[in-house]
């Protein structure tokens, strides 16, 4: 008997719980709205007048923060705003859960921003959201990853496959068609590892050049610890290791950490993929890596755009951004651009 | 079918059980030895380097596993005192030896706390870890910045020399024969042996894992043995931590993600019984030691990523199943 109570107790509580739930969603958006300064009280979208005083809101969702160079996109847009008074933005992290990122999108709706900047976790789950908001009257600039459809204001990206090739062509010329190549691939299981490593491919061209061979090949799951494990156990098979080649730059700085440890880390190059300022860049101006190729983030671009829309021009649907080499020569002076 | 007398005598304990899957593994290297790679001195050094931060982790975790509980924050306290190590001696130069000492009291005290919750409070380890793990990554990427704290500083944006004592850390000794970390490995194995086996703390680990009430009923300090047990793991992480930065060059606040499971990996394979009161620190060596050869074999043979995480799966089942034999 005292057990039914309680369960009929906690069923109640249920019940209880689940209709506040659903009778708070309906009004959640009116107090998220009315909680921020800007934001009108009615739903719907209100513009902002794009003074200092009331500045354009433009909401930023970022797949995740953990990658530096997903931090590194954050500040280039952060840095791209601070120049301009009349825009604010505001920086939403979705953890890398594309159903938070989702309900970043519909909490940006709500609240009426001008501008929406987002660079989505993976496109079957975003893309419906972005078109609704598209739809609704908000332009979205996308960043990075594309989705399935164009319901969007413009998509701003970097092409892995150019950037892996641009690594290939370098590696071959540097060889002068002869040599061991290690590549540590970033997560064969992600697409801007299956690029940059197709792209490498292309760009060594090892029919044209016989004498290039790729004598080791592993996964690091973008992983510098992983990167360090990897490189030990190529050293232990290769006497000769001429140019390793990694998917990013942790990689390449793992890798010659192994090759430093039994001091053959002048016998051969490394290259990585990136160019984040306190990273490869950094790491090619120490000496460690012989180049990297950046793999920019479109931020500046962005807020560029997103201006540029809010003043009512018109911009390409697609803008594939173009990469840049570090090499010891120019590194000091911010790379040389490569069209 | 009747086995010989010494394979199945070696059967009949956990620690022979345990050294019969090292020796399983080893003959796997021997058949699959790429380019003759597994016969290199160095690639068995190399290797006893690249598990000795698990094994550090583990040997907290064995203890804390024998009290019956389990501690999920080892890889989050791991990267905290990379990050605070990093923080300490390179952005602000200080004294490397106060910054250890600061880093360690701070993974002991951290794993003290997550003690006082389980022992005092009576909340289950795996709720009481889970926080923490989350938290102290948090920690991590809140004292970072988010960015991986190097010789270069993004403020300033100005670059500074690394301190020696990360290279110092990361050498090795006995004529370039052994690495510092591994030797780091193999103390933390000492000491907590020694602790388990020879000390009175030893034993309420084993009674409070056995049954805590029993245990409690005659005399065993339950209360302050748990305490002991998470900050003990709390210490191993940290000097895990210390060890990943110096090896990395940096205190990345991502790193050692998944480092908990690697170091739970390495105690079941040991043999050290999950529900608690059994085990000891040889089995845990000897574990670490299976899961350091399986991941350098199949690194040496470059087998890709796919095939790498089903055979460490189906290696870690047939472990466990051999280790359940009678």
């Amino acid at each position: 008997m005292k057990m039914h109570t309680r369960l009929n107790l906690f069923g109640l509580a249920m019940v209880a719980l689940a209709g506040g739930c659903s009778k708070n969603e309906s009004p959640a958006p009116d107090t998220k709205a009315a909680a921020s300064a800007s934001a009108p009280t009615t739903t719907g979208a209100k513009k902002h007048k794009g003074t200092p005083e009331d500045p354009y809101v433009v909401g930023m969702s970022q797949c995740n923060l953990g990658e530096p160079w997903r931090a590194q996109m954050n500040d280039d847009v952060r840095k791209a705003a601070e120049k301009h008074p009349n825009i604010k933005v505001i920086f939403k992290d979705a953890q890398n859960d594309s159903l938070v990122q989702r309900s970043q999108l519909e909490e940006f709706v709500n609240q009426g921003v001008d501008v929406i900047l987002i660079s989505p976790k993976e496109a079957a789950p975003l893309t419906e959201p972005v078109a609704k908001a598209f739809h609704g009257g908000i332009p979205v600039i996308v960043l990075d990853r594309a989705l399935l459809k164009e319901e969007y204001t413009s998509f701003i990206g970097a092409d892995n496959v150019k950037i892996g090739r641009e690594a290939g062509k370098w590696v071959a010329e540097t060889l002068g068609g002869k040599g061991n190549i290690v590549e540590l691939k970033g997560l064969m299981t992600s697409v801007p590892g299956q690029d940059r490593h197709r792209g490498f491919l292309e760009g060594l061209d090892v029919k044209a050049h016989p004498g290039i061979k790729v004598v080791f090949e592993a996964d690091m799951q973008w992983l510098e610890p992983n990167a360090r494990k990897e490189m030990e156990s190529a050293l232990a098979r290769q006497p000769k290791v001429d140019v390793v080649y990694a998917h990013n730059d942790p990689g390449a700085h793992g890798a010659y950490l192994a090759a430093k440890q039994v001091g053959r880390e002048k016998q051969m190059k490394f290259v990585g993929i990136d160019a984040l300022p306190q990273e490869g860049v950094q790491y090619v101006k120490d000496g460690i890596l012989s180049v990297t190729f950046q793999y920019p983030t479109g931020g500046t671009e962005a807020v560029d755009m997103a201006l540029k829309v809010l003043a009512g021009e018109t911009v390409p649907k697609k803008v594939t951004l173009a990469t840049k080499v570090f090499t010891h020569d120019n590194a000091a002076t911010g790379g040389q651009a490569i069209p | 079918m009747k086995l010989p007398r010494f394979v199945s005598s070696l059967l009949s304990s956990p620690v022979g059980r345990a050294v019969l899957a090292l020796v399983g593994m080893l003959v796997l290297g021997a058949i699959f030895n790429a380019d003759g790679a597994f016969f290199h001195w160095t690639t068995h050094r190399d290797m006893l380097r690249q598990l000795s931060v698990y094994g550090m982790l583990a040997c907290g975790m064995t203890l804390v596993i024998i009290t019956s509980g389990i501690d999920l924050s080892v890889s989050s306290v791991l990267a905290a005192c990379a990050v605070g190590f990093s923080l300490m001696t390179i952005h602000m130069q200080m004294n490397p030896w106060v910054a250890i000492v600061a880093v360690l009291l701070g993974g002991t005290a951290v794993g003290a706390v997550s003690g006082v919750f389980v022992g005092r409070f009576k909340i289950q380890p795996f709720v009481v870890t889970l926080a923490a793990m989350v938290l102290l990554r948090g920690l991590a990427k809140h004292l970072s910045g988010g960015q991986k704290i190097s010789t270069y500083i993004a403020d300033a944006d100005k670059t500074v020399t690394l301190p020696p004592i990360f290279e110092r850390i990361d050498a090795r000794v006995l004529g370039d024969n052994i690495a510092i970390v591994t030797l780091i490995f193999l103390f933390c194995v000492l000491v907590s042996a020694i602790l388990l086996r020879h000390s009175r703390l030893g034993r309420y680990f084993y009674a409070t894992g056995g049954n805590a009430e029993a245990a409690r009923l005659s005399g065993v300090p339950v209360t302050r043995t748990l305490i002991l047990a998470y900050a003990l793991s709390g210490l191993f992480s940290a000097i895990a931590g210390v060890c990943q930065a110096a090896q990395e060059q940096q205190g990345d606040p991502e790193t050692g993600m998944g480092y908990e499971l690697q170091a739970i990996a390495i105690v079941v394979i040991g043999g050290t019984n999950l529900a608690g009161g059994r085990g000891g620190m040889g089995l845990t060596l000897v574990g670490a030691l299976t899961i350091g050869y399986l991941q350098k074999i199949l690194s040496i043979n470059a087998v890709g990523e796919a095939s790498r995480l089903m055979l460490t799966g189906a290696i870690i089942v047939c472990a466990v199943l051999l280790q359940r034999r009678k």
